[in-house]
């Protein structure tokens, strides 16, 4: 490639960057947050097509799951991603102890949804409610476990920003990382947000 | 002091204590079906909008987190309204 065909390619990249607006955290992270809005966009489907062979069961289910347990994880995601929206904004003016403050803080929050969830489980399991109890709690417990496991990815991401925020490998130049770990993190929340409807709201 | 971001928060908190209050008391049909497909395409919406600051990124981007926002709550209302017809239409036989 000449020198006039490599300026021409960059001035297309560029107007394409400001046409489309700017990539928050890094391709790679879009990718990886795709493929989980695919992947739970499928369950999603499941459990659709599920009550719609079973309304009864997904009618009376939801009455027998802990409302409470569901509205306290949605307070814990919605209130970790806030810390790490503070997180982002601190390393953007280069205020890392800050930053790393928030990342700890949203860390700490996160970690409360599976002991949450835990002890649903248990109060679960205790009266009866197990996987093989309907098809509407195989389907809660296949959702909302399979939403646990992305949750935990999204705390070693945490746990990974934090000790690199540490170390001061981000700064208000360069945080990309930072940033891309937050977006996983907020997506867990959007998911949540459906399946908190879908088990423990409607009817 | 409560700036935007706070006032995000809250507003995510009390349409999440809003969306508990109903689900306690909540009977199947239109009028919970459309209230919980209302309420999660607003906080859907604004957790892409301001937590993950979707307004001023790549439009592609923004375009596939809010078509997928509207599309779960969509597929709700759907569901709900043509359920005989989808199990009909998955049944094998």
């Amino acid at each position: 490639m000449n020198t006039s065909s490599s300026e021409a390619l960059s001035i297309t990249l560029d107007t394409e960057t400001t046409v489309h607006g700017r990539v928050p955290g890094n391709s790679g992270i879009w990718v990886g947050i795709f493929c989980v809005l695919v992947e739970f966009l499928l369950l999603f489907i499941v459990y659709f097509i599920a009550k719609a062979h079973n309304p009864e069961a997904f009618s009376i289910g939801p009455d027998k799951l802990i409302t409470s347990a569901g509205t306290i994880i949605t307070i814990i995601l919605l209130t970790s991603g806030y810390c790490m929206v503070k997180a982002v904004t601190s390393i953007r003016s280069d205020q890392r102890k800050a930053s790393l403050r928030w990342i700890i803080l949203a860390t700490l929050l996160g970690f409360g949804y599976p002991i949450v969830k835990y002890f649903e489980i248990r109060w679960n399991v205790a009266h009866g409610i197990h996987g093989e109890t309907g098809v509407f709690y195989t389907v809660y417990y296949y959702l909302t476990l399979t939403h646990l496991v992305h949750v935990s990815w999204g705390l070693m991401g945490l746990i990974w920003i934090a000790i690199r925020t540490g170390v001061g490998a981000y700064s208000s130049h360069n945080h990309s990382g930072l940033e891309a770990a937050a977006l996983y993190w907020h997506t867990t929340d959007v998911i949540w947000l459906v399946i908190f409807s879908f088990f423990y709201i409607l009817r | 002091m409560i700036g935007h971001t706070e006032r995000i928060w809250l507003m995510l908190i009390s349409l999440t204590f809003l969306g508990a209050l109903i689900g306690e008391g909540g009977h199947a049909g239109w009028l919970l079906t459309l209230t919980v497909a209302i309420l999660m395409a607003i906080k859907g919406s604004v957790v892409i909008d301001h937590y993950m600051e979707m307004r001023s990124s790549n439009q592609r981007i923004r375009d596939v987190l809010r078509t997928f926002i509207i599309l779960v709550p969509i597929l709700v209302i759907f569901f709900h309204g043509w359920g005989e017809e989808v199990r009909q239409l998955t049944t094998l036989n």
